[in-house]
């Protein structure tokens, strides 16, 4: 008589446990860690996780948004060209005077802070108005910003000169680089968005069900166009950070990062389908692609490798979880 | 199949299931969702393994591993989500794997058209005439498509048919048209197992029935000595009294008023009251307009001219959220794609909408919530295995529908329209939501009731509009409606 009990408590276990794709990648994340303190002795120390959280900050900053743009129902691929044209955009206001002596900074990111605004919100007026498929829209503003940062640059890197603005991607409070803190800040905040609030289950609700959820009242489009505004605000963030940490605005920026970002979200159990994924998860991606990257270059592998681990990890994490959902799903019947 | 066994985990789904199929019948196969007949369906079609027993063809073993080892048996299922490529032929949908190759060295890389085209039109003239096998599948109605499914599964030399639901999206004169055909494969020996949650249907093409209930054999009796009563006890295990409750009550002021009510080529001039504690059916063939008014008084496909007042005041509806505003709620046709988002759990899909009342500055309260849930949860009878916090998609139909209403409800709604609302709900179910409905009347709601089964609608409805080409054509009240006058109304029979 005993022995269904145990066994149905033990499948209750097993079925909470499985329910948590974080879990796991927390799992994978201390067996790399615990790895690769083992094959490098400059591995585990806090400057190197430093180094690590500063080298992913600016993909971190953009994964945030983009795990909400994906949980939606949709995707962004013009964040990369986004960074690059806030970069130029700041680089090069910043030299110019400004009239009514207005002082040349503040108008400077201001300014770029609008451009990221205003990409996200063509991108969210293609998608939800005019009803193209948000890859193929993205895509389009992906190409037309990478364009307009060539165009309004020359095709040149403009420096910053001001000193204020270096903080920002090189700065420190307590010890601790400042964009590290400011990357997590914006994990913990839209964490606490995502789960406890209207805004953040409306999305879930609309990227597990967009018609359902038109049905039910929610005003879809007006939430996925917030949405993209979003993402191209966090894109034009993560464009100051660059440009503050290299001193200056390159059109050429970034290129390809918005495959890095996406790969952190889908590793962070995001499901590209929409209605699943949580912050807490693209943080884990983040920081196991950051990490990786860092113990192989410990390690002295050639970059063309490093390339090469980080798509393998990729399609490993997803392939295992297709197969845990499988496995979950033969047990349910 | 004999003594057939089956179990997931720790959950025994089939306990020695005996089913006999003879050459050239119909057999139905009848029980409330979750008593085993997808199980067993899958385990004949080789989509599952069976734990126990064994499946005799013509009285030898055989062993079925795959649905491939299913398919050279000549055992086909014919599902509810019909399976094909829209954009293909008819000819490349039925031959499909199998098409004809041109003859000479290269033969194999080239298909024969005019062959495969031959072919299926052989096939397809002994169900029906109006096909061409040039035709994409996708620009054929459902109901032929499933006659090109039919057509499929001839083309293989089936010998047994397991048709799932077949007539859950099919227009009155579609299925008439199946029925037809079911009676032509029986005399050409093909068995067929039929299963339909509308025992109306299963009166009229079945000679035998089996019922599954709890993975168990709870009856298997020829269709001739059984009462339709008999085979619902059957079925839930127990009594069923009535399946329509008793009517109590008159209706009261008019809550709803629809004038002129138009959308271009769908429907035109659609004028009709609903008074509150007043369920006026709709009736028509598919295509007719009815489930196209009632999403434009909801909003979410909005009528170009007409005027609607909600309780005297006349009021402008462009999207859900205005209809959601002004009182209306819409319990939609397709549960799964238009009513409840399966991602997420049987609390959020409650609340779903209605956020504000749970939240307070956009953030949520969770005994709130949880007050909420479990308050509709208890007064609509919800079943769920675990706890309101498990996914909605693990619910029976009928329960999932239970919380589609239950959002309206909780939104305040005063008009709530209801599109076929016991689609695929098994017959327990079925009269919960009936009782739920009728109690919603006697609150003093005005519904309005879109259903294709005409025996719900005439049990349920104080009035029935029936259309035809987007036009009301006729207004039957409770004591003239029966399914004969609604059928000739809706064909055009009937002028007025």
């Amino acid at each position: 008589m005993t022995e269904p009990v145990t066994q149905a408590a033990r499948q209750n276990i097993w079925s909470r446990i499985n329910g948590q794709t974080w879990l796991g990648l927390l799992g994978v994340y201390i067996a790399l860690i615990i790895t690769l303190s083992l094959k490098s002795p400059y591995f585990l120390s806090v400057n190197n996780f430093l180094n690590i959280g500063v080298a992913v900050s600016i993909i971190g900053i953009i994964a945030v948004t983009m795990t909400m743009v994906i949980v939606s129902g949709g995707i962004d691929l013009s964040v990369a060209s986004v960074v690059a044209l806030t970069g130029t955009v700041v680089a090069q206001l910043s030299n110019r005077d400004m009239p009514f002596g207005l002082p040349a900074m503040p108008v400077a990111v201001t300014s770029a802070l609008a451009v990221g605004l205003l990409a996200g919100a063509f991108n969210g007026v293609a998608v939800t108005r005019i009803g193209i498929n948000p890859l193929i829209a993205t895509l389009g503003t992906l190409s037309i910003a990478r364009g307009l940062a060539f165009v309004s640059s020359g095709g040149l890197t403009q420096t910053i000169s001001s000193d204020a603005f270096g903080f920002l991607g090189r700065g420190f409070l307590l010890g601790i680089p400042f964009p590290v803190i400011f990357m997590l800040l914006l994990f913990a905040l839209t964490a606490a968005i995502m789960q406890k609030t209207v805004f953040g289950r409306s999305l879930y609700a609309i990227g597990g069900n967009a018609q359902a959820s038109r049905l039910a009242g929610l005003p879809v489009s007006r939430l996925v166009m917030a949405v993209y505004i979003l993402s191209g605000f966090s894109a034009a963030l993560g464009g100051l950070f660059l440009a503050s940490q290299f001193s200056s605005g390159a059109p050429a920026a970034a290129a390809g990062i918005e495959l890095s970002v996406i790969a952190a979200v889908i590793l962070g159990g995001t499901s590209l389908s929409g209605g699943k994924g949580t912050i807490g998860g693209t943080l884990l991606g983040v920081l196991i692609l950051g990490t990786l990257n860092n113990g192989l270059t410990l390690l002295s592998v050639s970059s063309y490798y490093q390339e090469v681990a980080r798509g393998a990890v990729l399609l490993l994490a997803v392939g295992l979880d297709q197969l845990r959902l499988r496995l979950a799903a033969r047990a349910r019947g | 199949m004999r003594g057939i066994r089956k179990r997931f985990s720790s959950v025994e789904v089939l306990k020695g299931v005996d089913l006999t199929l003879h050459e050239g019948e119909v057999l139905a196969l009848l029980g409330e969702n979750g008593a085993g007949k997808s199980t067993l369906m899958k385990i004949l079609s080789g989509d599952y393994s069976r734990d126990g027993g064994e499946i005799l063809l013509s009285g030898t073993p055989v062993q079925i591993n795959s649905p491939r080892d299913a398919e050279n048996a000549g055992i086909r299922v014919i599902y509810q989500e019909l399976n094909y490529a829209p954009d293909l032929s008819v000819a490349e949908n039925v031959l499909m794997g199998h098409l004809p190759r041109r003859p000479g060295p290269l033969g194999s890389l080239l298909v024969d058209w005019q062959e495969s085209y031959r072919r299926t039109g052989e096939i397809l003239a002994t169900l029906t005439k109006e096909i061409d096998p040039r035709d994409p599948v996708g620009s054929l109605s459902v109901g032929k498509q499933q006659l090109v499914e039919i057509a499929k599964a001839l083309s293989g030399n089936a010998r047994i048919l397991v048709m799932d639901e077949p007539t859950a999206a099919l227009a009155s004169r579609e299925v008439q048209m199946l029925f037809e055909t079911i009676t032509s494969l029986r005399a050409r020996g093909v068995g067929i197992i039929y299963i339909s949650h509308r025992l109306d249907e299963v009166e009229e093409v079945a000679q035998r029935v089996t019922v599954l209930r709890d993975g168990t054999v709870a009856g298997d009796v020829p269709l001739a000595q059984v009462t339709r009563r008999e085979i619902v006890r059957m079925m839930v295990g127990r009594e069923v009294e009535t399946l329509y409750p008793a009517r109590q009550g008159v209706p009261g002021e008019p809550i709803l008023e629809v004038s002129g009510l138009t959308r271009a080529g769908v429907f035109e001039d659609v004028s009709f009251t609903v008074r509150a504690g007043e369920i006026v059916g709709l009736y028509g063939l598919l295509g007719a307009g009815q489930t196209e008014v009632v999403n434009a008084l909801f909003g979410a496909n909005p009528a170009h001219q007409g005027q609607i007042k909600v309780m005297g005041k006349p009021v402008s509806i462009r999207s859900p959220r205005d209809g959601k505003r002004c009182g209306i709620g819409l319990v939609p046709e397709d549960r799964k794609r238009e009513g409840v988002v399966l991602s997420m759990s049987v609390a959020d899909n409650l609340t779903l909408g209605n956020w504000q009342a749970v939240s307070s500055g956009g953030v949520f309260q969770p005994t709130r919530e949880r007050e909420r849930t479990d308050y509709w949860v208890k007064r609509l009878a919800v079943r769920f295995s675990r706890s309101p916090d498990q996914e909605i998609g693990t619910l029976s139909g009928g329960n999932q529908q239970k919380i589609v209403i239950a959002r309206w409800l909780e939104a305040g709604t005063r008009v709530l329209l209801l599109s076929e609302p016991t689609r695929g709900v098994d017959v327990g179910a079925r009269a919960d939501i009936y009782a739920v409905i009728e109690e919603l009347r006697e609150q003093g709601l005005g519904l309005v009731l879109v259903s294709s089964d005409m025996e719900e609608l005439l049990g349920l409805s104080d009035r029935t509009l029936v259309f035809s080409r987007g036009r009301i054509v006729q207004e039957l009240d409770r004591a003239a409606a029966s399914q004969e006058a609604l059928l000739a109304a809706a064909s055009g029979e009937v002028t007025l």
